[in-house]
């Protein structure tokens, strides 16, 4: 068998660049929710400096083997479901993996991520943690429910579960699926609130709630990795959106417009939200995208 | 546990320059008021005297942070606390002390429950004066401990572990009933 | 013009025949007791008079006449009047009775009282460590305490407290601005109303 060398370099290059983009992202929304608050905010690559910083942390204090493990399975599954989205439309290169069945798979990748942090936060034995875990996977089992549903209304619409013939399928500026299922996009999006992880829904990471929920007792190096796996899985959940709704892109320009114009909903809902409780949450994500998701099944099912 | 490089001193690489300007520009304080003087940590946070252009940032809790303020006074029962704490966090860790308490005692010199001088119990990298500072201060107090570690100085938790007994000496002198684990962090 | 507090005062004093009485100005009235009289004194305020509000319970130490003073702090809230109770006890080994029953919140104050002054409340279980940590020693709010010499061994003071100057005239030395008249004893200054 003969080494692919193009593909060889995409599986190289896809995380660096996952992570470049996504911690940009990140400095910027920090700018932004500065500017809204009237005040000049830090540098946009000041995420860049935050993890060269707890990467070079001398110490690394842990409480066992598992704690290692957890931020092993956080990166392993942001990784993952990068390589089985396609970044580019029609390139070798970057779009890497793919096999019928390949968006099934990636719904069960993006959820491995946090349940194999809780199992390395259960090890650490402190009680804030704890809760804090137990209230990331509730609101998890909440914004689930819209985001399947949506993604079950596409898979009935076009007949296939793969993504790259989800993509090929939009090959026209009228075929994108945002004119052709506009339900499934509204539930889309009110479910990336959820996983994007900004106001109202950041009650499991928030600074102020119970001393940071699960990374309370990470330090240093595992919360770099922590952070790193963040950045990376943010950038694979927008491209996952700009690829099923917005009919994906032919070069990293068009990708990059449409990936920060996707982010641009929750962070601009998040920088005047207060935040919802776990229950609230819940609540919210059963009612109004639940009921669109099921309207969109039903619009296609007839 | 992984045991702490101890960097030659003589010669400064290229590793240690590239990771002293990441740490001087991303300081994340520990969201923890001792004492009256936390009162001007808020205005620096916020709006109008900006800290976060700096990079610094609140953190929850002491794993994650790097600076430990200690603002104002600090009685015997809060000194426990916050040395339980300050050994908990990793290393690097810078202390700042805040507040003229600190320094000389402030206005509590003569009380039979605070501290009067912190450098005995704690290794303090950078003092900033005043009853309250105001936060054109405290930032000017930040950019001190950025120019220190920028030149490699700051190196407050060598010091603590290098001279642990002189400190142990000093703080179990005033709190009697010492009941805490052993720092071998 | 003091129509309601010379109606307290005749009150009390129908009642309590040995309480010295005095109003001191409007919406004040003080009381002076025998230690032994003020569980009846409180009890009659807070149903008969409706001084329901306790404010608080404050210790005086009176080291020349060997004695404690302590001073109780009561409120009105249809008349607006304040009835502030005082009685002595002894300085050494002082007891008291405890007020628990009347007013819940007196448990805070007793608990201060006993960890600063050294005063046993009787009927209180809650007497122990409060607010200082393996404190022991003598009780510091005594006036026979001294603090500056307790402060100076048990702390490392740091030197260059002996020569403190005046803030005033140091930094008027500096500016070379005058000290206005107002400003020059701070101590001696009239209060005209």
């Amino acid at each position: 068998m003969e080494l692919n060398w193009i593909k060889i370099a995409g599986f190289i290059l896809t995380p660096i660049i996952a992570f470049v983009v996504g911690v940009t992202y990140g400095g910027i929304v920090r700018n932004i929710t500065a500017r809204v608050q009237n005040r000049f905010g830090p540098p946009p690559w000041q995420n860049l400096f935050d993890i060269i910083k707890l990467y070079s942390k001398k110490t690394a204090i842990n409480h066992g083997w598992m704690q290692h493990l957890g931020p092993a399975f956080a990166i392993t599954a942001s990784i993952t479901s990068l390589f089985f989205i396609p970044i580019l439309r029609d390139s070798e290169m970057f779009s890497l993996l793919s096999f019928n069945g390949d968006l099934i798979f990636l719904l069960y990748m993006m959820v491995f991520g946090a349940l194999g942090m809780a199992l390395g936060v259960g090890q650490t034995g402190n009680p804030n943690a704890a809760i804090g875990v137990s209230r990331g996977l509730s609101q998890m089992v909440g914004y689930e429910i819209p985001f399947v549903l949506a993604l079950v209304a596409i898979m009935i619409q076009y007949q296939t579960t793969n993504l790259n013939d989800i993509l090929s399928a939009q090959s026209q500026f009228t075929d994108w699926i945002i004119f052709q299922n506009p339900f499934a996009f509204i539930a889309g999006m009110l479910a990336l609130l959820g996983m994007m992880g900004y106001a109202p829904f950041d009650v499991v990471f928030a600074p102020a709630e119970l001393a940071s929920g699960p990374p309370s007792e990470f330090g240093g190096k595992y919360l770099a990795l922590m952070q790193t796996s963040g950045s990376i899985f943010a950038f694979a959940k927008l491209t996952l959106f700009a690829d099923l709704f917005l009919g994906g892109a032919e070069n990293f320009g068009i990708l990059v417009i449409k990936t920060f114009a996707i982010y641009m909903f929750p962070v601009f809902v998040g920088v005047v939200n207060p935040r919802f409780r776990t229950e609230q949450s819940i609540q919210f994500f059963w009612k109004w995208p639940t009921a669109f998701g099921i309207l969109a099944i039903i619009m296609v099912a007839w | 546990m992984i045991t702490p490089n101890i960097d030659e001193k003589d010669k400064r690489r290229i590793r240690d320059i590239v990771q002293d300007f990441a740490r001087k520009h991303s300081l994340w304080v520990l969201a923890y008021g001792t004492g009256c003087g936390a009162i001007e940590i808020p205005p620096t946070m916020t709006s109008r005297y900006d800290a976060e252009r700096f990079g610094i940032r609140g953190a929850a809790t002491p794993r994650q942070a790097d600076v430990l303020l200690i603002t104002g006074y600090l009685s015997t029962k809060t000194l426990k606390r916050v040395i339980r704490t300050y050994e908990q966090m990793q290393d690097p860790k810078y202390v700042i002390g805040f507040g003229s308490c600190t320094i000389n005692g402030g206005m509590y010199w003569d009380s039979y429950n605070t501290i009067n001088a912190l450098d005995r119990y704690l290794p303090v990298d950078v003092y900033i004066n005043g009853c309250m500072p105001r936060p054109e201060a405290v930032i000017q107090g930040f950019i001190k401990l950025q120019n220190l570690i920028a030149e490699g100085k700051g190196n407050g938790a060598d010091k603590y572990k290098e001279n642990l007994e002189w400190y142990r000496e000093n703080q179990k002198k005033i709190i009697h009933n010492w009941e805490m684990p052993d720092y071998n962090w | 013009m003091l129509e309601k507090e010379n109606k307290l005062l005749e009150q009390i004093k129908k009642t309590f025949h040995s309480a010295k009485v005095e109003v001191k100005r409007e919406m004040r009235v003080a009381v002076q007791l025998r230690s032994d009289l003020i569980p009846p004194f409180l009890s009659y305020a807070k149903e008969y008079l409706e001084f329901k509000h306790l404010s608080h319970i404050s210790c005086v130490d009176w080291i020349e006449d060997d004695e404690l003073e302590l001073v109780f702090i009561l409120w009105n809230y249809e008349l607006h009047v304040q009835i502030i109770a005082k009685t002595r006890i002894e300085r050494e080994n002082a007891q008291f009775v405890s007020l628990k029953k009347f007013w819940n919140q007196a448990d805070t104050y007793e608990r201060e009282i006993h960890e600063m002054y050294g005063v046993n409340f009787e009927g209180n279980d809650n007497l122990g460590e409060f607010i200082l940590e393996d404190w022991e020693g003598k009780p510091p709010m005594l006036r026979d305490f001294d603090t500056i010499k307790y402060s100076k061994e048990t702390y490392f003071q740091r030197p260059g407290r002996e020569d403190a100057q005046n803030v005033r005239e140091t930094i008027t030395k500096h500016s070379g601005e005058e000290v206005p008249e107002f400003a020059k004893d701070y101590t001696i200054r009239n209060i005209e109303e």
